[in-house]
């Protein structure tokens, strides 16, 4: 972990110890503001311009209010915040399973309140899923399970049978591929769920809680993972409650309450009073 | 693009086979409901092509007879025939004289000559305009017409009354006619009866495929599963159900095309039954082709309902 930290801070001139930088946050916050200029990466992969989200549920209560930035390609990022704060509504935006109320997403420099219908599948292979409850088909093997997502969207055997191999070594389950997935630990699942996420090779890459049901140990495994995969080039963004984590971590962080955005940090940690 | 297609379709037809096994008695019933409504529809069809056969042959068969007073002139029978030939509906009008009308008689009294006998040479009978239809259910229309003219009223065996002097079918034809009709509408009622139910049956078998493949389905979504991919098994499904029950239809229907039909004709041989097999292989089309409009109707009304994509 340590080793990982500092490998994350020498290039932007970081050479301050974990407590150091703990103490200057401290004192900087609360800031809403960017603490540290996001870096231009080229064409942002995410770009939110005043967006706000109202369930006609709660006409008075919107799920998010005005939440504008810009996600680059490579990034990884952690989304802080309570229950109810908007991580979901935030996500389901993302993968259009809901549309913005006001202000417009878009997504690859495609605007997602325009996209008809029948391209949104599209959308959705350029976008790899991982949730809290893994969602694996309980009567399919591991190997089923990633093929899957590969098979409904029209690849051929050939494609399968390459590309799954590969993509479960990755994961760590290459000697897992016939085990169904109650034959697996909670911390294996998700593996599996990751793999079937980004067998496609989308170049984003949408964790909601991924570590939600997961001990420490095998979240941390988890995260990890999800840390390789990002340094192959992947966007990666990650909805969590795991404080220890994104303070271990040291990732932009981007922290929502009741809908709006509060902060949005460069290296930054789980809650602003630590 | 094509081995796309193909391994789609392969694709959509497993799955849908296994939907099959997964909920046996709804598929067993939706089956038989539309078996059974494609059924009666193709008994109908059937029959609806023989009572057509019928009525055509009795239609052939409507004339009307204008009986004429023995005094009346040549000339005034001549523009009585003429004006009825120039009415709608005609298609020809010929004469009878009192002597031919008499032939005629004795030829058909000719078991029961004592009648003859009995008219000591007299010849009680009118001579008479006969007019063949072409159009049957004019009937009475043109028997109005045709009473209605003074020239003919002037002619007619009884002056008084120039409309008993015309004799036709009418209550012959008007018995058809309502005998069809309610064939019809009880044939029509019951093939939309059994559509309702095996419309219902479908969708239902099809809702009950949605539900229980409710998780796949959300990740067929979350992965990009195009909208067509993720309906394509449960409108594979419904259509399935249609072609199979269908093909049960069909199968009784040539049953009875073999082995009834002929049975029937030679039992009742004044029924004109002239289906011929085009007729049949027509009602077999149609037949298909109705079961897969109610099995893709049923389908898609599920998924509208129970499958967001």
């Amino acid at each position: 972990m340590t080793n990982e930290l500092s490998e994350e801070q020498v290039p932007s001139g970081h050479h301050a110890s974990h407590a150091e930088v703990v103490s200057n946050l401290t004192t900087s916050l609360p800031v809403v503001d960017v603490e540290e200029t996001t870096k231009n990466l080229g064409n942002p992969v995410i770009s939110f311009e005043h967006v706000s989200k109202v369930y006609d549920a709660q006409p008075k209560k919107p799920a998010l209010d005005d939440v504008s930035l810009k996600i680059f390609p490579g990034e990884f990022i952690f989304l802080v915040g309570h229950s109810g704060s908007g991580k979901s509504t935030f996500i389901n935006l993302i993968i259009r399973q809901l549309k913005p109320s006001h202000g417009s997403i878009y997504i690859a420099n495609e605007d997602l309140k325009s996209m008809r219908n029948w391209r949104v599948p599209y959308l959705r292979r350029n976008i790899g899923c991982v949730f809290q409850d893994f969602k694996l088909l309980p009567n399919k093997t591991v190997f089923e399970n990633v093929a899957f997502a590969l098979e409904v969207i029209g690849k051929s055997r050939h494609v399968i049978r390459t590309q799954v191999p590969e993509v479960l070594r990755l994961v760590g389950l290459e000697d897992k591929a016939n085990k169904l997935p109650d034959q697996l630990s909670g911390g294996e699942q998700q593996r599996v769920s990751i793999a079937r996420a980004i067998v496609n090779r989308p170049p984003l890459l949408v964790c909601d809680e991924p570590t939600g049901n997961l001990d420490p140990q095998n979240s941390r495994g988890i995260m990890d993972l999800l840390e390789r995969i990002n340094r192959t080039g992947t966007t990666v963004l990650v909805a969590t409650h795991d404080r220890e984590m994104v303070d271990n971590m040291r990732r932009r962080v981007i922290e929502l309450e009741g809908g709006r955005l509060m902060r949005d940090q460069d290296r930054g940690v789980y809650g602003r009073h630590v | 693009m094509c081995t796309v297609v193909m391994s789609s379709l392969f694709y959509f037809f497993r799955e849908s086979l296994t939907g099959f096994s997964r909920n046996l008695s709804t598929t067993l019933g939706s089956i038989i409901t539309i078996f059974l409504s494609l059924l009666i529809i193709g008994l109908f069809c059937v029959l609806g092509f023989v009572v057509n056969n019928v009525v055509a042959s009795v239609e052939d068969q409507v004339s009307i007879t204008c009986y004429v007073a023995d005094d009346a002139t040549d000339a005034d029978i001549k523009t009585v025939e003429d004006y009825i030939s120039g009415l709608d509906g005609v298609e020809s009008v010929s004469f009878t004289t009192k002597d031919e009308a008499m032939e005629n008689f004795s030829k058909s009294m000719s078991s029961n000559t004592d009648i003859i006998g009995q008219l000591d040479g007299e010849n009680p009978l009118p001579a008479s305009i006969d007019v063949n239809l072409s159009e049957a259910q004019e009937v009475s229309t043109i028997a109005d017409a045709i009473a209605s003219n003074e020239t003919f009223a002037k002619i007619c065996d009884e002056p008084s009354d120039p409309s008993s002097s015309l004799q036709y079918g009418q209550k012959t034809v008007d018995k058809l006619f309502t005998l069809t009709n309610s064939i019809r509408y009880i044939g029509i009622g019951l093939i939309v009866l059994l559509v309702v139910v095996a419309f219902i049956f479908i969708s239902n078998s099809v809702r009950l495929a949605i539900l229980a493949r409710k998780r796949e389905i959300e990740i067929m979504r979350l992965v990009g599963a195009s909208n067509g991919f993720i309906r394509g098994p449960f409108l594979m499904e419904g259509a399935l159900h249609a072609i199979i029950g269908a093909g049960f239809a069909i199968a009784v229907l040539e049953v009875f095309h073999r082995v009834a039909l002929p049975r029937i004709s030679s039992a009742l041989p004044w029924l004109p039954i002239n289906v011929t097999d085009s007729t049949f292989i027509l009602v077999y089309l149609l037949l298909v082709v109705a079961g897969l409009l109610i099995g893709l109707l049923g389908s898609s009304f599920s998924m509208r309902r129970y499958l967001k994509v």
